[in-house]
């Protein structure tokens, strides 16, 4: 599958060829680096100084080259698709090789920043649990009542909230039991064709 | 156990044949235990004809009375010497003695049972369901393939009877940790029950 680049996304990347490689491979790195944590505009006029140019053009041109970075991650493009793509912008081929090793070596972080992008529902983080035996209440004595109470921690988008519970050794059992069926599933062949053919 | 003087008056006008007679003392007797453990159990439990021809104030006081005592009973977790101990206190015969605490045994079960399921707790789980899918893309994320689960706890609340759930999320690996954890905890129950 071809990426496919805009006339104005094109304009942006023009810029690439007009810089030194090692230029090239530093604004790969603050490109990831904007990823991670957030864009830094002062970033961009440090480099306009430097390169003598505005740092409009800077900016358009780490952008373009994040965006080429996203979309190629996010599609998971082999490398020959890859190539082809960037082929149409002219460039050297030092510099498509130099884009090609940026894909490469950055698109499993971009792919898990990517995937917290996704809807998410809180997810399992920790469980810890502590078994108890209630001797008496307010309104029956001598009693023999075991339970156990466990605290869920789950996460949700950053966050970390807990729950806690308290269940029977009954029902304790019991989802144990319904848990580990769960988890026999993925092992079936049914599930198993399914990862096999959908790829 | 403190059992007030009101209580008392109840018993001793209870144990009187001629305020109660046989067929009464049993009807009451009966009608306490049911409007304590009987769910359905409505107002009239008292309106039988039999005890038509009893001061309702009268009633009321002994059914009061019984009612508190069983409850007390119960509670404490009497035995048959220390009920019919009391009972003896309120001129019970032998027999009306008897009758108490043979209805108050066929009667104990439920009633340990009713009295052990009132108080707080945390919110208890009663159930699990799950669902395993298999993530193929998102909007921002092409070609996932991987497998995840959703699992859901139906949760229980004793104070507001309310039945929240609770869902999350989780890969293989973390389904594995929580099974792992869930299992240590029935373990180490295990172990507890053979000590």
């Amino acid at each position: 599958m071809l990426l496919e680049l805009s006339e104005e996304h094109k304009e942006h990347l023009a810029f690439l060829p007009q810089v030194d490689s090692a230029v090239v491979a530093e604004f790969g790195r603050i490109a990831v680096e904007f990823l991670r944590r957030g864009a830094n505009p002062k970033i961009y006029e440090g480099a306009a100084r430097k390169l003598n140019v505005s740092s409009d053009t800077v900016q358009h041109g780490v952008e373009g080259l994040t965006y080429l970075l996203t979309e190629s991650s996010k599609l998971m493009i082999s490398e020959l698709d890859f190539q082809d793509s960037v082929f149409v912008l002219g460039f050297s081929e030092e510099l498509n090789k130099l884009l090609l090793q940026l894909y490469l070596d950055n698109r499993k972080e971009i792919r898990t920043i990517l995937s917290e992008l996704a809807p998410s529902l809180p997810s399992y983080h920790n469980l810890e649990w502590r078994l108890d035996v209630q001797l008496a209440s307010r309104s029956l004595r001598q009693q023999i009542k075991p339970a156990v109470t466990i605290k869920l921690h789950l996460s949700q988008n950053g966050d970390h909230n807990t729950k806690v519970l308290q269940t029977d050794p009954a029902t304790l059992l019991h989802l144990v039991q319904q848990l580990e069926q769960a988890l026999e599933e993925m092992k079936t062949n049914h599930c198993r064709r399914v990862v096999r053919n959908i790829k | 156990m403190e059992l007030s003087e009101s209580v008392q008056k109840g018993f001793q006008m209870l144990a009187d044949p001629g305020s109660f007679d046989s067929n009464a003392f049993t009807l009451l007797l009966r009608a306490a235990f049911q409007s304590l453990l009987d769910a359905q159990a409505d107002e009239a439990v008292l309106d039988h004809p039999d005890l038509k021809h009893i001061d309702p104030v009268v009633l009321k006081h002994c059914h009061a009375a019984a009612a508190t005592y069983i409850l007390e009973a119960g509670k404490h977790r009497a035995d048959k010497s220390t009920l019919s101990t009391y009972l003896e206190d309120c001129k019970f015969d032998r027999e009306r003695i008897e009758q108490f605490c043979t209805e108050y045994q066929n009667n104990k079960n439920s009633l340990e049972t009713l009295l052990g399921s009132i108080g707080r707790s945390l919110p208890h789980i009663t159930d699990v369901s799950w669902r395993l899918e298999y993530q193929i893309k998102t909007n921002q994320l092409h070609k996932m393939y991987r497998p995840a689960y959703l699992v859901t706890l139906n949760v229980q609340n004793t104070d507001s009877q309310s039945y929240p759930e609770i869902s999350f999320s989780c890969s293989m690996e973390q389904l594995q940790d929580l099974v792992g954890k869930l299992k240590d905890a029935s373990k180490s129950l295990e172990r507890a029950t053979q000590l």
